[in-house]
């Protein structure tokens, strides 16, 4: 499956310009994008769940306009929004059963054994007849990737899908992501939590202010930031002096003073020690820097 | 399919999540307590007497559903429009709407899902009702009229106020708005629109007539589907639109384009529908306006009368086809060139012929012009036979009667009942009189007097042929032979009937007379209710025959009585030109299904409740005694008096009187005519049929309202008889002014002739020309030979004239006297008419024991206090005893005797100014015998009426020019937003003890002052905001005793009061306490308080003031810590 995203623009009635013409391109897999709020993630989600029209531009799924052939690609899709909370008067297996009938469905009991199977899988099974309403806050996003997963679609569209669950959840969450992959599913993960893309994506975007500012694997984004990443052993008044100039990555206190990495395009001086980037270091040395350059040149 | 996979889906949680809201348990719940209770109050074994939905089987699921639909519009409303919100509100909405459905399958799920949950509760609530039904023991069980009702009244109701609220929401976007915009509609439609425009506006079939017979069906297909299409389709429209306009992306252009289709399609069906609606309503009024014009173009032409009539009919399904051989009179003065008559206009003539020779003919509208070729000369007669063929339409038959049912209510409880005419259905016929199904020599309506009718005693033959099983049913004994049925009355009608339905004959010999009942099969529940009077039955019917036959001074002139049972949609509208109702034929009553809208004929029930009063009065009767007792009750309601009137908002909800025997003993064997006046007929026929009724009490007895025939007099005052019936009045107000005017004239014809002697030649004089026509000339010239006078000329004055006498009563006086060693009693008293035309009023005298338990009251009787007796319990009733007349300006000594001590004499002042008409006089204070005393039993002439008692006084009362009302300005908010005065308010109402009038309303009782109209006016206790004033021209200065007039009517209702409790202090106060007058004098304005309870029953003081301005002012306020205020005279006593 080939998806690829041409010239897409956002244009909202109040004048602000959430996408900017956003062109992209991937496959079968998990594809993340990645940015902080408000760079626009979600109308892209949104576009490309066919909840809303872009302003200009297109998104072909193997070809095919989305816009344009809306049933098609409902049909192979599953989505979670970011907000997932509020629920009608259904129980946890109601409310998986109705998205799992208009997921087409339609043997009864069939539907019923795969409720109960992604229940299960979910951690929910216990509460299957809870009313959804009366889920934990977790819960009810266990309970919404769930019901993007029911009738096998093989697109998935998760926004912020980690947002609100605990470290064991999240890991959960992750490995089920990664499990599908394997099945000829696209999933498409919108987070701001770097740590859902580093471990899962095969292929990333970055948005920021509704523009792709990086586009590829989340590797490259890494490799970029090699050599911008340092730990330093500070005194207080140093460290007071090194926050002032330097972008902070981690502050670790220790004795007679603190451990602190940072971000810089050179080497800050105090004895500053490189160390090897990971994808968080990567993200911040990228919008710190690389894009406060663009911006400013 | 995925298409019905997805509204399936879509549906099932949306009827799930509905079921779980609050609002819908809340409903559901309530519901099914209420109408459960219902059920079982309405048609349970245990529950109590409601025939008239009991006797219609189908009564069952339409009151569940029409009680249900309302509270069930409103539900779905409110959940409607929270789909819409609940959806946005809802962030997990987005996921469904991400799936693989279209917009419309979506919102058809949606609707789906509300339709078939309340179809659901529908369902249980209908099967409580079965239940009821099936447990029933005098009720049949109509299973399919619940599917029907089902898809009548709730689908296109839950349908249409969906689609409405979805769009509404889509539009508005706000659900209280929404909310309050719907819920306006669905009052708007319960109050107002209800029956307007054809009930094109009834969405929920709140007025639409529904009641299925058991006999005929709805009997409105036609409209009923029209109708409810109308709605269904529109809410199927707008659930279309819904989709179009929904906030989610379209699936595709296909589904876009299909949705689009779908609306107009249902647009088109919709449109289709409201045409169809509107166009029963339009047609019937074109009909009927076709008929009144084609009237108008020959109610001035000469129609022959036809003596004999020999009717051939074949039924041919919703078809007849037949021929009429008729032989005619001409009893015009002028010769006839063309034979005109009447036939139904769907009804079309084949053929006419005379002696073999075919005639030519014109037919315009409903109206035949046979052209014989020859002149008919005065007194000749003719034979001809017309022949012709079709259906029949019922708008020709009341073409001044628009099907209204707010001006015409027709209904079993709150069910309305659709008005039929005539029916002509493969198993079911009814062709009355009325429909002109057969030549008739006359105009069923005159336009330019509408009062006006021609009536012709035929001699009828009528041959009948139908399909195998079914049996016909007409005038006359009937015989059958090859095929056909045969009737040959032995009277002449003046009019014919026939039926054809699935009968069932009974018959039952009792006197002369031989009773039919022809009934459906099933329907005759009262044998076993009524099972203890079989032996008895003869003797029991003959009996009430001659008890009918005394009160109305003739025998019952025919040799049969058939009882013949009818759809209950068969009825007939009131007509100007006579009080008898269709329902009533000659020697035949078409009686309603299971006698279902009759008062009194839930015999088992009747029979059980007074079972149970029995036991409680430790009475002991046998179970015979307590049917008799009840089917008398039925017969007298139903055929003799028919008093058992239920009103809404002053409209008859039940008509006994369509029922009442009355017209076998006038209006069917006699005729007067005039074609001068023309309501000579309908006048006679008023007053001869009246029934011996009591007087129509006010609501719930406490406060007695105006009698008919003092309304009719009110009618009279603004405008002459002939004034009267040009205006074509509505309800009973002709009646009333036929029964006033009927009244007078024979009150002439005995005050002229001897009260005695002219009703024993009069009763003679009817029998002896029955089954005749008698123009009044020729019984003008009669009675002046016989009686020596003429009352003619009177009948200028007594239709065109509209002045009223007015007569005013004083100095009663009764005596014991001793006239040849008998003790007799001397009744005088004076009697003056101080208007410009002369006038009759009549006496009776009341004797007997004392008047146990009776309460008495005060009222002012030509100046002085009388107490009057307000229930005449404990005496015995005679006849008129007196009739007087009295020339304008003209003063009488009266003088009665009577053998027995009087207790009361009544004053029936007939046509006059006087309110009350009936003034009812106790006669106490009898003085001591006195020997050799002559007797005066006549009338004395005065020179001058008795003066008032004191010649310095001044009265103005509340009918005189000096008193004011002031600007009737409303003080309730709202109605003095929208402008809302009662100046042009004067009708008198009764006092009524809730929603008091916040303006002064004249009032009628006996208990007030007045010279002819004994009224006062009254309001609602308050600030002293509103105020009455007296008003009068002071003759000379000088010293005034002032007078207020306060009356106590001894009905009046106290509040906090204890029934029956005649203990003073647990007795309640009076509604009117405190009363407070401003006094206008030299001295400036002085506020008096007059407590209503320690006031004098009459004239109270208010003091003694000195008065030198032209004119004296007394003021009475509304202020008072009472509930009422009343204002009535204020008088003024020059002191020495």
């Amino acid at each position: 499956m080939k998806i690829e995203i041409l010239g897409l623009n956002k244009i909202y009635p109040n004048g602000n310009h959430a996408l900017k013409d956003i062109n992209l391109e991937f496959g079968t897999g998990m594809f993340g994008l990645l940015g902080p709020n408000g760079a626009g993630k979600s109308s892209l989600m949104r576009i490309m769940v066919t909840l809303m029209k872009p302003t200009s531009g297109t998104i072909l799924v193997d070809g095919k306009d989305i816009q344009k052939n809306r049933k098609e690609l409902r049909q192979m899709l599953g989505y979670l929004p970011q907000d997932f909370r509020f629920f009608t008067a259904l129980k946890t297996w109601e409310f998986l059963d109705y998205s799992g009938a208009l997921a087409g469905m339609k043997n009864r009991k069939l539907r019923v054994s795969e409720v109960d199977r992604l229940l299960d899988q979910v951690g929910l099974l216990e509460v299957r007849d809870r009313m959804a309403n009366k889920l934990s806050g977790g819960m009810k996003r266990r309970l919404g990737i769930a019901q993007a997963l029911i009738g096998n679609p093989r697109i998935i569209v998760v926004d912020e899908p980690t947002t609100g669950l605990d470290p064991d959840e999240r890991i959960r969450f992750r490995n089920i992501l990664s499990q599908l992959t394997q099945n000829d599913v696209t999933i498409i993960l919108s987070t701001h939590i770097v740590g859902d893309i580093s471990s899962t994506c095969q292929g990333m975007a970055l948005l920021n202010r509704g523009e792709v500012v990086f586009s590829g694997s989340p590797e490259n984004l890494v490799r970029n930031a090699g050599g911008h990443v340092f730990r330093l052993n500070l005194s207080t008044e140093q460290y007071e002096s090194v926050k002032e100039r330097y972008n902070i990555i981690s502050t670790i206190p220790v004795d007679n003073g603190w451990e602190v990495q940072v971000v810089s395009d050179d080497p800050p001086g105090f004895n500053a020690i490189p160390v090897i980037p990971n994808i968080e270091d990567a993200y911040v040395y990228f919008m710190e820097h690389k894009i406060k350059a663009t911006i400013i040149d | 399919m995925s298409f019905l996979h997805n509204i399936r889906t879509v549906a099932q949680y949306e009827s799930r999540t509905l079921r779980r809201s609050w609002f819908f348990r809340l409903f559901s719940v309530g519901g099914l307590v209420i109408m459960t209770f219902m059920n079982i109050g309405l048609f349970s074994p245990v529950g109590g007497d409601s025939w008239g939905l009991q006797a219609i089987s189908s009564s069952v699921p339409y009151v569940n559903l029409y009680l249900l639909n309302i509270g069930q519009a409103i539900v779905v409303i409110f959940l409607a429009a929270d789909f819409l919100r609940r959806d946005k509100k809802l962030d997990t909405s987005e996921v469904l709407y991400t799936r693989s459905m279209s917009n419309l399958e979506y919102i058809l799920g949606k609707t789906w899902g509300i339709i078939r949950l309340f179809l659901f509760l529908d369902a249980i609530i209908l099967s409580i009702g079965l239940l009821m039904n099936i447990i029933s023991t005098d009720m049949s069980v109509d299973l399919l009229s619940y599917l029907q009702y089902l898809l009548i009244i709730c689908v296109p109701t839950i349908v249409f106020s969906l689609g409405v609220a979805f769009v509404l929401m889509q539009v508005i976007r706000n659900q209280a708005v929404t909310f309050m915009v719907l819920l306006g509609y669905a009052a708007l439609d319960m109050f107002y629109l209800y029956y307007r425009a054809g009930w094109i506006f009834d969405y929920m079939a709140f007025n639409l007539p529904l009641v299925k017979s058991g006999i005929a069906g709805f009997g409105n297909s036609g409209l009923i589907a029209n109708q409810r299409l109308l709605y269904l389709f529109s809410g199927f429209a707008l659930v279309m639109v819904t989709a179009l306009l929904f906030k989610r992306l379209p699936q595709s252009k296909l589904q876009r384009v299909v949705t689009t289709i779908l609306l107009i399609l249902c647009s088109i069906g919709a449109i289709f529908a409201g045409f169809g609606t509107w166009n029963t309503h339009s047609a019937r009024i074109r009909d009927k306006k076709q008929v009144i014009e084609t009237n108008r173009a020959f109610e001035n032409r000469k129609f022959p009368v036809i003596e004999t009539a020999s009717i051939d009919l074949v039924h041919k399904g919703k078809t007849i086809e037949a021929s009429a051989s008729l032989t005619i009179a001409n009893e015009n003065r002028e010769d006839l060139e063309t034979y005109l008559f009447s036939l139904n206009p769907s009804l079309r003539v084949t053929g006419i012929e005379s002696g073999n020779r075919a005639l030519e003919f014109k037919r315009t509208g409903h109206i035949i012009e046979a052209l014989p070729g020859k002149r008919l000369a005065h007194g000749e007669k003719d034979s001809l036979k017309i022949s012709y063929t079709g259906a029949v339409n019922e708008e020709f038959c009341y073409p001044d009667y628009s099907e209204s049912s707010k001006s015409n209510p027709y209904m079993i409880a709150m069910l309305v009942i659709n008005k039929r005419q005539a029916f002509l259905t493969d198993d079911f016929v009814l062709l009355t009189p009325e429909s002109h199904w057969y030549p008739v020599a006359g105009l069923n309506y005159y336009p330019s007097d509408p009062a006006r009718i021609k009536v012709d005693f035929t001699r009828y033959k009528l041959r009948v042929k139908s399909r195998d099983g079914l049996t016909a049913v007409s005038q006359g004994r009937v015989k059958k032979d090859e095929g056909h049925f045969s009737f040959a009355p032995e009277e002449p009608l003046t009019g014919l009937t026939l039926a054809i339905g699935n009968y069932m004959i009974d018959s039952l010999k009792a006197g002369s007379v031989e009773y039919l009942s022809y009934h459906f099969p099933g329907n005759d529940y009262y044998r076993k209710s009524l099972s203890a009077l079989k032996d008895t039955l003869p003797q029991l019917i003959s009996g009430i025959m001659r008890d009918l036959e005394t009160d109305f001074s003739a025998r019952y002139p025919f040799s049969t009585l058939s009882l013949v049972e009818v759809p209950v949609q068969f009825y007939s509208f009131p007509r100007m030109s006579t009080q008898t109702r269709a329902e009533v034929q000659p020697a035949m009553v078409l009686l309603p299904e299971k006698l279902s809208t009759l008062e009194g004929a839930g015999f088992g029930k009747r029979i059980t409740r007074q079972k149970k009063r029995m036991v409680r009065n430790n009475e002991v009767l046998t179970d015979k005694e307590i049917q008799l007792r009840v089917f008398q009750n039925f017969v007298q309601n139903t055929f003799i008096t028919g008093e058992q009137f239920r009103y809404r908002n002053g409209v008859a909800w039940n008509e006994p009187v369509r029922y009442r025997l009355g017209s076998s003993f006038y209006f069917f064997k006699n005729n007067f005519w005039s074609d001068e006046f023309p309501v000579i007929n309908a006048v006679f026929e008023t007053h001869l049929q009246k029934a011996k009724a009591p007087e129509q009490s006010g609501f719930f007895g406490f406060s007695s309202s105006l009698t008919e025939n003092d309304q009719a007099n009110l009618y009279l005052k603004k405008a002459s008889f002939r004034d009267v019936l040009a205006s074509n009045p509505l309800g009973d107000t002709l009646r009333q002014v036929l029964t006033v005017k009927g009244d007078y004239l024979f009150n002439l014809f005995r005050e002229k002739a001897g009260i005695d002697k002219f009703d024993i030649w009069f009763r003679d004089y009817m029998n002896g020309n029955r089954f005749r026509s008698i123009n009044i000339a020729d019984l003008n010239d009669t009675i002046s030979r016989k009686f020596g006078f003429e009352f003619y000329p009177f009948l200028e004055d007594w239709f065109n004239r509209k002045d009223q006498p007015g007569f005013s009563f004083s100095r009663l006086t009764a005596s014991e006297i001793i006239v040849a060693d008998r003790t007799r009693y001397q009744i005088t008293f004076v009697a003056s008419n101080a208007e410009a035309v002369s006038g009759l009023f009549n006496i009776s005298v009341r004797t007997g024991a004392d008047a146990g338990g009776r309460d008495n009251a005060s009222i002012n009787f030509g100046g002085e206090r009388v107490t009057i007796s307000v229930q005449g319990r404990g005496m015995e009733a005679s006849d008129i005893s007196k009739i007087v007349m009295l020339a304008p300006h003209e003063t009488k000594r009266i003088g009665l005797v009577t053998d027995a001590q009087p207790r009361e004499i009544r004053i029936n002042t007939l046509f006059s100014m006087n309110l009350p008409g009936v003034i009812a006089l106790p006669v106490s204070n009898i003085s001591k015998k006195r020997e050799n005393q002559a007797e005066f039993d006549g009338e004395e002439l005065l020179a001058s009426p008795p003066g008032p008692a004191n010649s310095h006084e001044i009265i103005v009362d509340n009918e005189d020019p000096g008193f004011s009302r002031g600007e009737q300005q409303a003080v309730i908010p709202l109605k003095r937003l929208l402008g809302i005065n009662y100046n042009g308010r004067q009708e008198y109402q009764e006092i009524r003890m809730w929603n008091l009038p916040d303006y002064w309303q004249p009032v009628v009782k006996a208990e007030y002052f007045g010279k002819y109209i004994l009224s006062a006016v009254y309001t609602t206790g308050g600030k002293g905001d509103k105020s009455i004033s007296w008003t009068t021209p002071v003759p000379s200065p000088g010293y005034y005793n002032i007078y207020c007039y306060v009356g106590k009517p001894a009905d009046q209702v106290r509040i906090g009061s204890n029934e029956g409790d005649q203990d003073e202090e647990n007795r309640g106060h009076s509604p009117s306490q405190d009363m407070h007058y401003k006094v206008y004098s030299d001295e400036g304005v002085e506020e008096i308080t007059v407590d209503y309870d320690n006031a004098e029953n009459g004239w109270n003081l208010l003091g003694k003031y000195r008065l030198t301005s032209d004119s004296a002012r007394v003021v009475l306020t509304n202020q008072s810590t009472g509930r009422v205020v009343v204002g009535d005279a204020i008088r003024w006593v020059k002191a020495d």
